[in-house]
């Protein structure tokens, strides 16, 4: 089974919350205060509470994991996650409400030195509540054709 | 604002040592970020996919190197971060967080940054980082 780019995986709205940040800055040992004091975040600029690099990672509390991976016609249990990249056009901020719309990059088949697999690259455009394009988050998938 | 970092070829951050791992900072990060798979907090299901102990989720170690690099040089100067999974990080690890300039061009600097474990870098990223630069 091949899947021609653009195919839509998923579509979730993601609120920036600052529960949620002072979650994320915890579970990653992030230290900078900018992440859990508003005072802070606004002394040093910003216009709210910044949320922490990987943030958006929190999606997967909005996805449906089973679908999108039976949408893609994978199988989970020779799933792995090969690289993650996130490109930032701004810093997301408390307040936010994104829409993640997660479409199919590309889907190949190659040879390598354990045998075959599929490697699909997914990419996901956060668009905040105004329209504009805060984030770009792609994440290849590679499943191997043995367990 | 705060201003952007002077960085230079060669500039490190103190290295962080984190771990070891325990269930509680797998448990902490499923909660964050969402990930209830099994291999995460469930060692049977573990054992089952032929890992010795539970594993940790990658996006784990990706966030403990963004939080290595943003508390360096600051969220707002983060342009691209990029990582690669190599290896399992397992519960009871102790990993240690590294990362250094490799390349400055105007007002971008390179950063490669690593989890090690032991001898091993099991997880490796690299990041674009606004710099100040004179002009």
């Amino acid at each position: 089974m091949t899947i021609l780019p653009g195919q839509l995986v998923d579509e979730v709205e993601l609120p920036v919350e600052r529960g949620k940040i002072r979650e994320f800055a915890r579970a990653t040992f992030t230290a900078d205060p900018v992440h859990t004091n508003e005072s802070v975040a606004r002394a040093a600029g910003f216009a709210g509470v910044p949320a922490t690099a990987t943030y958006s990672v929190g999606a997967g509390h909005y996805r449906d994991q089973a679908a999108f991976v039976a949408s893609l016609g994978m199988s989970i249990s020779r799933i792995v996650v090969g690289s993650v990249s996130w490109s930032y056009l701004r810093v997301l901020l408390e307040g936010d409400v994104l829409t993640a719309t997660r479409v199919v990059e590309s889907d190949e088949n190659r040879v390598g030195k354990s045998g075959s697999m599929r490697v699909v690259t997914l990419v996901t455009r956060f668009v905040d509540q105004r329209g504009d394009l805060a984030l770009v988050q792609r994440e290849v998938l590679i499943e191997r054709d043995t367990p | 604002m705060r201003a952007a970092p002077s960085l230079q070829p060669g500039d490190s951050p103190r290295p962080r040592e984190v771990g070891p791992i325990t269930a509680t900072d797998i448990a902490r990060f499923a909660g964050a970020g969402g990930d209830f798979n099994p291999l995460h907090h469930d060692e049977a299901a573990a054992h089952a996919a032929g890992f010795e102990t539970v594993i940790a989720m990658g996006q784990f170690s990706a966030g403990l190197l963004a939080g290595l690099l943003t508390d360096w040089v600051g969220i707002e100067n983060v342009r691209v971060f990029e990582v690669r999974f190599v290896a399992p990080v397992y519960k009871g690890d102790v990993l240690e967080l590294l990362a250094e300039v490799t390349d400055v061009r105007g007002d971008e600097a390179s950063i490669n940054l690593a989890v090690r474990s032991g001898a091993t870098d099991v997880v490796t990223a690299t990041a674009k980082i606004r710099r100040f630069a004179r002009s």
